[in-house]
This record gives C-alpha cells, sequence and structure tokens, in this order.
C-alpha cells in the first residue's frame, strides 16, 4: 500500500520522523517531488483567491500524490506543540479544506491530531487514528513510533549544528548520526539571519533558490530551525503575551536572538503573499531591528515574483551589508 | 480618566458601564471612511481590516483626549488577541500616551483577567462594579433583542425609513435609563415606537430570511460592514446575524448561560472537530442552523484574508451543496467599496426569490 506526503508546509521539519514511521509499518512511502509552476498552478485553480501561497502550493503537492495513483495521502492536523500555543488556523483547518474543499482527496485523506507539547511529535498516541483505517496494532504503532522518533532526533540534532534542514534531512537517511559532524565552521565576513517558515526557505521554487545563491556568494545565514527549541523559548518570553501560533513565535524567538546578541550583519526574512501571522511578526522584527540597528529586510513572494526582481533585492542588500561592514571597522 | 473603548455594535449599551463606574467617556467616533484610512495608513499592510479599523478608532479617540483604551482580546487562537500589544506600540509611536488594556477570556487567562477587573473597578466597590456590569448588560440584551426584532419587520414597513428611525429614538430611550426602574419605563416607550412603525402583511411564503455569519467584528458593526442588514431589508429579505454582543457576552462570561453557543458548535463537529480560531467553528454550526430554522440564504461576511473564515470559505461550496442552501461570501477591506458588492447582493438575492418561487409552483 502506497501513502503519499506531500513535500510541502511541515515535510522539511518533520519528514524525518513521519517518512520511517510510516516504512517501519510496513507501507510504500512516496513523496511528492519539488514544486514546479503547474504544480502551484493546479493548487490555485481550486483554492479560495486569499488563501496564503504556501497552502495553494501545498493542494498542487496533493494533487500531484494523488496523480501517482497512491492509497492514501497523509495530511495530519497540526494543533500545537506547545502548552497555550496553536499552530496557524489554517493548519488547523487543513484537513477539512482538502477533505471538503479539494476534489478527490475525500476518500484518500489520512489524518490525525498532533496535539504535542514540545517539538517532539514522536509519542505513538498522536496516530491512533490510524489503526484502523491502516489495519495496524498499537505495538506496531509505538513500535515505529519509537523508531522513528529517534530518527527525527538525529535530525535535530545535525539541523541545529549549522547544516539546513534539507541538508540534515538527507543526511539522516544517508546514515550520518551527528555524532562523526564538526558543526558548520563559519568563517566569513558577512554573516546573515534567513528567517521564513521551513516551507518558505527551504523551497526552491517559493524563494528562487535564496539558499544556494547565499551559498554561491560565500554568505554564511542561520535559520530558525538551527536553534535550540529552549532557547527560542526563552526570547519569545520577553512578550507580555506571546504569539498564539508556534512557529511565528520560533521566528520571532530567533530575531530577537540575532539582533538582541548581535549575531548577524542583517536579517533577510521571506514571507508568503497572505501570510496572517507574519503581518504582525513582520512588525516585531521591525521594531526590533530599529532598537539593534542591523537592517532588516523583508521580501513577499507571490505566485508571481520573478526570479529577477527577487535576485537583484538580495544582492543591494549584500552589497550595503558588506559597505556598512567596512564602514564600522 | 478619560476612557474610551472599540466602537463595535450598541455602543449605548457599554458607554454605560464607563459611565457607572464614573469614568469620563469618550465615545469614539462612528467608523468612517477617514477612520478606516488612518487606521490603514497606521498598521501593517497585511493586518486583519478589523485591526485596521481599530487602530483608526483609537486613534480617533486618543485625538478626543482618550487616556485608556478598554478592549477585548478576542475568541480563540486567533490574531485579534494579539491587537492589543501592537495596538498600544503604534499609538506610542505616533506620540500617544494612551494605555490599551485588553480583557482576554477569563479561562485563557484568570490572572491576566482578574487584574483587569480590578483596574476597570478602581476605587469602586465590588457592589457597584457588579451593579453597573448587570445594568449594562441589561441594556446590552433588551436592544439586542429589539434591532433582532427591527431586521425582521423592516423590509415590510409601509414608510421607507421607519424602522431605521425606531431604532435611533429606541437608542436614546436607553442610553437615559440608570437603574432598573429607567430600563422598565425604556422599554415600554420602545414598545410604542416599535408598534408605531405601520408594516404591510406579508404571507409566510413570501417572506425570504437571509442569515448572516462571520468574523464577530464584521457582523456586529453595520459602519464596516456596508449596513448589510439594511442593505437586505431594503431588497426585502429579513435579516437576523449568527451574533449578538449579549450572546457572546452570554458565552463567555455567564456559566451555563452559553447553550446556545454550545448547541451550534456541535452541529459543526462533523466538519471543524477543534475550535481553529475566530468564530470559524461556530459558522459552519450557523449555517446548519439557519438552515433547519428554515431560512433561505446566508451572506458570509469575513474581513480580507481572516485566517479562520477563509478555512469556513473553503468548505462553504460543499456545504451549500449538501444542504441546498444558498451562500454569498463577501470580503471586506480599506478597499472594498458598497459599490462592486451591491450588484453580487442583488444577484444573490434574486437568485434566493427564483429558487423560492420554483419551490412554490412545484
Ligand atoms: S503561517 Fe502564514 S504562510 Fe503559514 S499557513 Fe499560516 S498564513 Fe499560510
Ligand atoms: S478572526 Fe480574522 S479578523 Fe479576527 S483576528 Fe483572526 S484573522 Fe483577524
Amino acid at each position: 500500500m502506497q501513502i503519499g506526503i506531500p513535500g510541502a508546509l511541515l515535510y522539511q521539519y518533520y519528514i524525518s520522523f513521519w517518512r520511517p514511521f510510516f516504512e517501519e509499518l510496513g507501507f510504500q512511502v512516496v513523496i511528492s517531488g519539488n514544486t514546479n509552476k503547474e504544480l502551484v498552478n493546479r493548487g490555485v485553480k481550486v483554492s479560495v483567491p486569499e488563501l496564503c501561497v504556501p497552502v495553494k502550493i501545498f493542494i498542487g503537492h496533493v494533487f500531484e500524490l494523488l496523480d501517482k495513483g497512491v492509497d492514501f495521502v497523509f495530511i495530519p492536523r497540526m494543533e500545537a506543540i506547545r502548552r497555550g500555543e496553536f499552530f496557524c488556523p489554517k493548519f488547523m483547518g487543513l484537513p477539512a479544506i482538502m477533505k471538503y474543499g479539494v476534489p478527490g482527496v475525500k476518500g484518500k485523506l489520512l489524518t490525525c491530531q498532533i496535539n504535542a507539547r514540545s517539538d517532539d511529535i514522536s509519542n505513538y498516541k498522536h496516530y491512533l487514528p490510524l489503526l484502523d483505517k491502516l489495519d495496524l496494532s498499537i505495538k506496531e504503532l509505538k513500535k515505529a513510533a519509537a523508531f522513528s522518533g529517534e530518527k527525527w532526533k538525529r535530525f535535530r540534532t545535525i539541523n541545529k549544528m549549522g547544516y539546513m534542514s534539507c541538508e540534515a534531512n538527507k543526511m539522516v537517511v544517508e546514515g550520518v548520526s551527528g555524532k562523526e559532524l564538526l558543526p558548520k565552521e563559519n568563517n566569513n565576513h558577512i554573516k546573515l539571519g534567513l528567517l521564513g517558515y521551513v516551507y518558505n526557505i527551504y523551497d526552491d521554487f517559493v524563494n528562487m533558490g535564496i539558499t544556494g545563491k547565499l551559498n554561491q556568494m560565500g554568505i554564511d545565514f542561520i535559520t530558525f530551525d538551527m536553534y535550540e527549541e529552549e532557547l527560542l523559548d526563552q526570547y519569545v518570553a520577553q512578550l507580555s503575551k506571546p504569539l498564539f501560533w508556534t512557529f511565528t513565535n520560533k521566528l520571532l524567538g530567533a530575531g530577537y536572538q540575532m539582533l538582541q546578541k548581535k549575531l548577524v550583519d542583517g536579517i533577510i526574512h521571506i514571507t508568503a503573499f497572505g501570510c496572517g501571522p507574519d503581518a504582525f511578526l513582520g512588525r516585531l522584527l521591525e521594531l526590533e531591528s530599529d532598537r539593534a540597528k542591523i537592517p532588516y529586510m523583508l521580501i513577499r513572494i507571490d505566485e508571481h515574483t520573478g526570479e529577477n526582481h527577487l535576485q537583484t533585492r538580495v544582492e543591494a542588500f549584500i552589497d550595503m551589508l558588506k559597505r556598512r561592514k567596512s564602514k564600522i571597522s | 480618566m478619560k476612557v474610551s473603548f472599540p466602537y463595535m455594535g450598541p455602543v449605548t449599551a457599554y458607554r454605560k458601564l464607563f459611565e457607572q463606574l464614573g469614568y469620563e467617556v469618550i465615545v469614539p467616533p462612528r467608523p468612517t471612511q477617514r477612520t478606516v484610512e488612518l487606521g490603514a495608513k497606521n498598521s501593517p499592510e497585511f493586518a486583519c481590516f478589523p485591526f485596521k479599523v481599530l487602530m483608526g478608532s483609537y486613534i480617533e479617540a486618543c485625538e478626543l483626549g482618550a487616556e485608556l483604551i478598554f478592549s477585548s482580546g478576542g475568541h480563540g487562537p486567533c490574531r485579534a488577541g494579539f491587537y492589543g500589544e501592537i495596538h498600544a506600540r503604534n499609538l506610542k509611536n505616533l506620540g500617544y500616551q494612551a494605555e490599551v488594556v485588553i480583557f482576554d477570556e477569563p479561562l485563557y487567562n484568570w490572572k491576566g483577567f482578574y487584574n483587569n477587573v480590578k483596574r476597570l473597578k478602581g476605587d469602586n466597590s465590588f457592589f457597584r462594579l457588579l451593579r453597573a456590569t448587570f445594568l449594562t448588560y441589561r441594556v446590552m440584551s433588551e436592544l439586542d433583542k429589539c434591532e433582532r426584532l427591527l431586521h425582521r419587520i423592516s423590509p415590510y414597513q409601509r414608510k421607507a425609513g421607519s424602522a431605521e428611525k425606531a431604532w435611533l429614538l429606541i437608542q436614546k430611550e436607553y442610553a437615559n435609563v440608570f437603574n432598573g426602574k429607567g430600563l422598565a419605563l425604556a422599554r415600554s416607550k420602545t414598545e410604542e415606537i416599535i408598534k408605531e412603525i405601520e408594516l404591510s402583511k406579508v404571507e409566510e411564503r413570501d417572506r425570504i430570511k437571509i442569515g448572516i455569519i462571520g468574523e464577530i467584528y464584521v457582523v456586529l458593526e453595520p459602519s464596516i460592514n456596508m449596513g448589510i442588514e439594511n442593505i437586505l431589508n431594503d431588497l426585502g429579505c429579513e435579516t437576523e446575524r449568527s451574533q449578538y454582543l449579549s450572546e457572546w457576552v452570554d458565552y463567555m462570561l455567564i456559566p451555563g448561560k452559553g447553550k446556545k453557543e454550545k448547541g451550534i458548535m456541535a452541529k459543526a463537529e462533523k466538519y471543524i472537530d477543534i475550535v481553529i480560531g475566530g468564530h470559524a467553528k461556530q459558522n459552519i454550526g450557523h449555517i446548519i442552523d439557519f438552515k433547519e430554522r428554515g431560512f433561505d440564504g446566508i451572506v458570509h461576511l469575513k474581513p480580507f484574508a481572516c485566517l479562520p473564515e477563509l478555512v469556513t470559505e473553503s468548505i462553504i461550496p460543499e456545504m451549500s451543496r449538501v444542504y441546498d442552501i444558498p451562500i454569498l461570501t463577501l470580503s471586506l477591506d480599506e478597499q472594498s467599496g458598497l459599490t462592486n458588492n451591491l450588484t453580487r447582493i442583488e444577484a444573490f438575492v434574486d437568485l434566493i426569490r427564483k429558487k423560492d418561487r420554483a419551490r412554490h409552483i412545484s
């Protein structure tokens, strides 16, 4: 039996758990390919126009899996991974949007509710709703969850050593344990904070390959997922009332840490058109960057952003950072 | 201390609360184009529409000298819960010193709620606070009741505008209520005012009923929803909203009184089984409830790009099909004028009429 996992939204954060999990249970896991123009268009076509781009892209990935003829598409409902915080409403409504709003999904939806206390979502209890549909025993479920929980932790270890999520996920598949790795050395002059949800910074179609470009230019950057969760939580606690959405808080915590500790020369924040939480996040980061006197640039991507435009802006921003740096030192 | 509050629905009622507690009250001006523009200019571009209107409203209140603004943190996990923080920061950046006090759901943040209550109470005794709250609440529910009734009968008024005029008069009556006796008096005056409205007789089968659902602020406040109820009334349709402020207060504050809302939520279970933010879940339930109560159509109001209401909107086509009820979604923001929406509303009412007629013929 084939289970499809869309290569979008939280894919880069949790795939090191989900893939081994289903494989361990004896299923064949099919993952949709890279985002491309046609895929995006298919998502755009069936969705309510005002939906944010990442959710439209997600729908495109789901279509691709349906085309491939998978038996189920796995779309968990992400509710919470912190006490008192939630996911963006669109995540919480995702299975419902898919089931009732996207033709063809209804009979193939495989879902469960993730309501965890921390980023670690490997507790088998979250996956109990899968038992009947997939004809599994609790014992099998427990075993698979424990096994893949370890894989996910390995992924996080590598990720936090300064490797991007996408790199770290690959290394886990290749059997890298993390112990043999050295933290990524940063010896370049310019250091950048690259803020954005995993589905924005690691989807090369969405951001026109910004990570590759930065690498080419020899610019070091850090992303929120390279942080210890607890450290981010500490910075979020500065707000008298944290935001409601966990991943938005993570970006905020990372941004605050970079700015207050002056760890970076500048911040690029990638946000998607139609993102509600980022409207507030952007404002808070802007205020903090003023305070820290560290430049902050917001790049908003929509379905039609052109590559040249993005490249020019990034290059101009980096040039500006270089000039500033030579003046200061 | 000069206090102010958001302009949202029955302002007459909560003005009461602050007056009774001895505050100098600054009623913010009813939102106008200026309010909206002022708010939009001073808000993050992609903030939600209610956020922008409130921003504008607070600025206008500050211009009038407000020093303290009481507001609510909204319902469920959504952006509204965070409005106050950013509103306050923006006001400060503009050079206003007003403090913004946000009431959260007591269940979400009990201590904060308690502290805010103490803040509101000031030097008043708890007894006085309770009495003021209770009076406010009664005024609010009675006004809500009147408003509901007026939107049911106004499509049949003989003289255009008489229901609207009655509504103004009624609000004036209640503005002068300061105790139980005043309340009784206002009630009897109101009855007279309503009796004055001449109505034509309409057969039950010819009546068209439209339910209004959506995000709470745009549903409650006519000045930012183009006066949707009046528009529909003028097109000959009765209207009823999914939300009235007094019901919201019931649900939030009065234990055991939120039964109606719980019933509504239960109906939504099939589509969305958890609260995902805002009133998305309630709205799903209200669609079913309106259908069951024989309504002919539903207008769904949502602020542009509103997160939870986008989820509702995504499910609506399916629900409209399954429950066989026409549903029109309208997105509201600082750019949406009445002109482009009016045609859609008229077409929608036409559709319902045709559907209705077809049903009676067959
Ligand atoms: S956080 Fe923003 S981009 Fe992500 S799903 Fe929500 S609205 Fe879309
Ligand atoms: S429910 Fe809609 S309008 Fe209200 S805070 Fe959430 S996104 Fe904004």
